[in-house]
């Protein structure tokens, strides 16, 4: 079997949905319709994922983390 | 990183406003539940600082940071899994009576305001159907498409063979797929 007439491997349509695949393999695509069904499916959920917003914990979430954190001093010691 | 090594208060400090952001999103996509997810990254930044000596600089520094990220939240989970047992009755109950007398009543609540805004945070479809996945494939898939990291960098976060990394990744996109399809249709 040639490289453009092998099926797709789920590593690759996760490649190509990416935008990553090598153009040799992402020519396999425009002829076979399971494969292309298959990585078209898989850019949805993808792009729905790496959309995905960060969230910030409440305001002063550093302070309240320093608080109770040691700070070594240049002398080894510790300071609250 | 050797900054705050040192010790250095500002060092810290720049640890914490670059990845609480990360981290925190990461947490809180797990437990579904602000005040928890930021008491489990309190937690993990108290652990990461304090423990700030023992980092060894081979690895990535947010590696080591959602590694403890990620355990503080499946210990939870699964600490949670024992306790939402318990709702039937506590262990020693033998008969039907007597889990009846220990039964935990969840009643019907008012939803606060914080539960508005975990509503509007965490109620579109995507971020329903991934709280729908078992939790290890949850943070492979966060840290692999929301986070960016390669198969083998998740592998070495959470201390995963590749392979298995790679098979929760597939079955939880598939899995997503349905959900999302399901919705679609």
């Amino acid at each position: 079997m040639t490289d453009l007439a092998m099926h797709l491997t789920t590593d690759e349509i996760e490649l190509w949905a990416q935008g990553l695949l090598p153009a040799t393999r992402a020519m396999h695509l425009a002829d076979c319709s399971l494969c292309r069904v298959e990585a078209d499916r898989e850019r949805k959920v993808i792009l729905e994922l790496v959309q995905l917003p960060q969230f910030s914990p409440r305001a002063g979430f550093a302070d309240r983390v320093m608080a109770q954190v040691k700070v070594p001093t240049p002398s080894g010691d510790w300071t609250p | 990183m050797a900054w705050a090594k040192q010790g250095h208060d500002a060092a810290f400090r720049e640890l914490v406003r670059r990845y609480e952001r990360p981290v925190f999103s990461l947490l809180y996509r797990m437990v579904r539940d602000r005040a928890l997810a930021e008491d489990l990254a309190q937690e993990t930044f108290i652990k990461v600082l304090n423990g700030i000596k023992s980092y060894r600089p081979e690895f990535k520094f947010s590696s080591w940071i959602f590694k403890i990220a990620n355990n503080a939240a499946i210990d939870h989970l699964r600490r949670k899994s024992i306790d939402t047992l318990s709702l039937d009755g506590a262990p020693s109950a033998e008969t039907p009576d007597q889990m009846r007398a220990t039964q935990l009543q969840v009643g019907d609540r008012a939803e606060s305001p914080l539960d508005e805004v975990e509503n509007r945070e965490l109620g579109t479809a995507i971020e329903r159907a991934i709280a729908r996945l078992r939790p290890e494939y949850r943070s492979c898939i966060l840290l692999r498409h929301v986070e960016g990291y390669s198969y083998e960098e998740i592998a070495t976060t959470l201390e995963l063979p590749l392979g298995t990394v790679k098979t929760y990744i597939h079955r939880a996109r598939n899995e997503l797929r349905g959900y999302l399809e399901g919705r679609r249709e």
